[in-house]
């Protein structure tokens, strides 16, 4: 048992120091880190902008409103953004693999993928958590039950993108260079999360909540924040932690078969 | 004093010049076809995104008219303004890459101005982008909402998409040309394309969107650039036309003389060492 615990310590000391060299890291050019997470912030509330004007001329579209949409918008950046501070290199599976990048990872005594994960931190994703909680601030609800609430959203969020990115960033190991298609995966899941759910229907609608599971991040809003749906919630849960086990497993088998060439890679 | 004939011949050398680097910079096109076809699938996403949008909003009535746009003519603005938008080079990327890395250097060597040689490169590469997202764009929405029976607005979306790409490509080089002094023009250039996408009426029509901002959006020039060539496509009304154009007219005039002063005094002061 108290190996166990010592494991479990050690790991979360690890990931402290990452996190830690890794801010320190992003302040050393402090302009430039608050240059990029405000350009960020920017861009996320001129989205917002757009979205107010759309409502201002249909103020209710499919049940939804315009702080249904503000919220989905401070859960979609504010969980992509924790997980992108802390876990940076999520979306960058594909490229590592292929470039032959992992072999700086496997030659230290860490667990890999946490290792790979942890290893960088997106600075422009700073901008995105801080929005997501500027958001909350402004329109959302500001008791312990509403927060709460906000915080399990966006635990799922950063979580249900992880598993996925881990999951499409695997294909690398069996097919070689798919940077282009994890980039893609990225980019359309990324899209398809900040806009209400209940627009779609028929097969796009099922492809939502299956194939491309942005579905279970765009109808939060409804599903969580606005009032508990026990289904969907189970459904959410279920997905996000099913993705993440998947892409551990994939990514495990993935290292057994994985190879590379004389590259010398040096962690930065 | 250059005699009449001598500057028609000048002129027509600065012409063939720029025909050249077009058939260049058109080829260079080809060769990147996967950029192509990722560009390509975005705007399915985008398209197909927006048209499940607007139709929600439409309460799926395609008959239904809210200021002024069915949804079909709607979803086809957006093919129009996205054509556009998309067809946009990174001017700013690359010439402030020219500026860093001292390029620029054999570039001005060169017999032939250079905003001009940026100009034939630009406008190549747009208009073969700009028809081939419209193409498939096109596609996608004749598919998603119908036939484009626009008639004569095919003609004045033409028509007002050479000012547009012309103007846009002013504004991005005012943008470009600051690397003479910034070197870092990323943000200008993100804020430049976020200006587009709000009061350029990318997303949503300038007629949609309040009173008091359809009278800012009246004075600055990002209306003339998506705006005006996709309204015309979906709207075909001459008068309006003529008046958009003029109004293009105005701010390419504006905006050159803007780009050939920042131009002038921004190679006064470049210094380029080594290379």
């Amino acid at each position: 048992m108290s190996t166990e615990a010592n494991r479990v310590g050690g790991i979360w000391r690890f990931l402290l120091a990452c996190w830690k060299a890794n801010f320190a890291s992003a302040l050393e050019y402090r302009l430039s880190f608050f240059l990029l997470a405000g350009m960020m912030l920017l861009n996320n509330l001129i989205w917002v902008f757009f979205w107010q004007l759309f409502f201002s001329r249909f103020p209710v579209v499919q049940g939804w409103e315009l702080r249904d949409v503000m919220i989905l918008w401070a859960l979609s950046a504010g969980g992509f953004g924790w997980a992108s501070v802390l876990f940076g290199n999520y979306g960058r599976i594909a490229n590592i693999v292929s470039s032959g990048q992992l072999d700086v990872y496997l030659s230290q005594p860490k667990p890999v993928l946490l290792h790979v994960l942890a290893s960088r931190m997106s600075v422009t994703a700073a901008g995105d958590f801080l929005f997501g909680w500027l958001i909350f601030a402004w329109v959302g609800d500001h008791t312990i039950r509403g927060f709460l609430l906000f915080v399990a959203g966006l635990l799922l969020t950063g979580l249900l993108f992880m598993g996925l990115m881990i999951v499409v960033g695997c294909i690398a190991f069996w097919y070689g260079n798919s940077e282009g298609i994890a980039g893609q995966v990225f980019n359309s899941f990324i899209t398809l999360t900040t806009y209400p759910s209940d627009i779609f229907r028929g097969v796009a609608r099922t492809l939502l909540f299956t194939v491309v599971p942005a579905g279970f991040i765009s109808y939060l809003p409804i599903g969580l924040i606005r009032s508990i749906d026990p289904a969907f919630l189970i459904a959410a849960v279920s997905v996000t932690f099913g993705l993440m086990a998947a892409g551990c497993t994939l990514f495990a088998l993935g290292l057994r078969r994985y190879a590379s060439g004389n590259a010398i890679t040096v962690r930065q | 004093m250059m005699s009449f004939r001598g500057r028609m011949a000048r002129y027509a050398a600065s012409g063939s010049k720029g025909i050249a680097v077009g058939r260049i910079a058109w080829r260079q096109q080809l060769a990147y076809k996967t950029d192509l076809l990722l560009r390509a699938s975005f705007l399915l996403l985008i398209l197909f995104v927006f048209e499940q949008l607007w139709s929600a909003a439409y309460g799926g009535d395609t008959s239904k008219v809210i200021g002024g746009f069915t949804l079909k003519q709607i979803v086809w603005y957006l093919v129009f303004t996205e054509a556009l938008t998309l067809a946009v080079p990174p001017l700013a990327a690359r010439i402030e890459e020219e500026v860093k890395n001292g390029e620029i250097a054999v570039r001005l060597t060169r017999p032939m101005s250079y905003v001009g040689y940026h100009y034939a490169s630009y406008m190549a590469e747009a208009a073969f982008r700009f028809f081939v997202h419209l193409a498939v764009g096109g596609l996608i929405a004749w598919a998603l909402v119908g036939a484009p029976a626009f008639g004569a607005g095919w003609a004045d979306l033409l028509l007002l998409s050479a000012g547009a790409l012309s103007i846009l490509f002013l504004l991005h080089a005012i943008v470009a040309l600051s690397a003479f002094w910034v070197e870092e023009t990323s943000g200008m250039s993100f804020v430049l394309n976020k200006l587009q996408f709000t009061v350029g009426g990318m997303l949503l029509p300038l007629d949609l969107m309040p009173e008091w901002l359809q009278r800012i959006c009246a004075w600055l020039p990002f209306q003339a650039a998506l705006y005006f060539p996709a309204r015309a496509g979906v709207q075909a009304h001459s008068a309006d036309v003529l008046r958009d154009l003029a109004i293009q007219i105005g701010w390419l005039i504006a905006l050159a003389a803007i780009v050939t002063w920042i131009y002038r005094r921004g190679v006064g002061k470049l210094h380029v060492n080594g290379g």
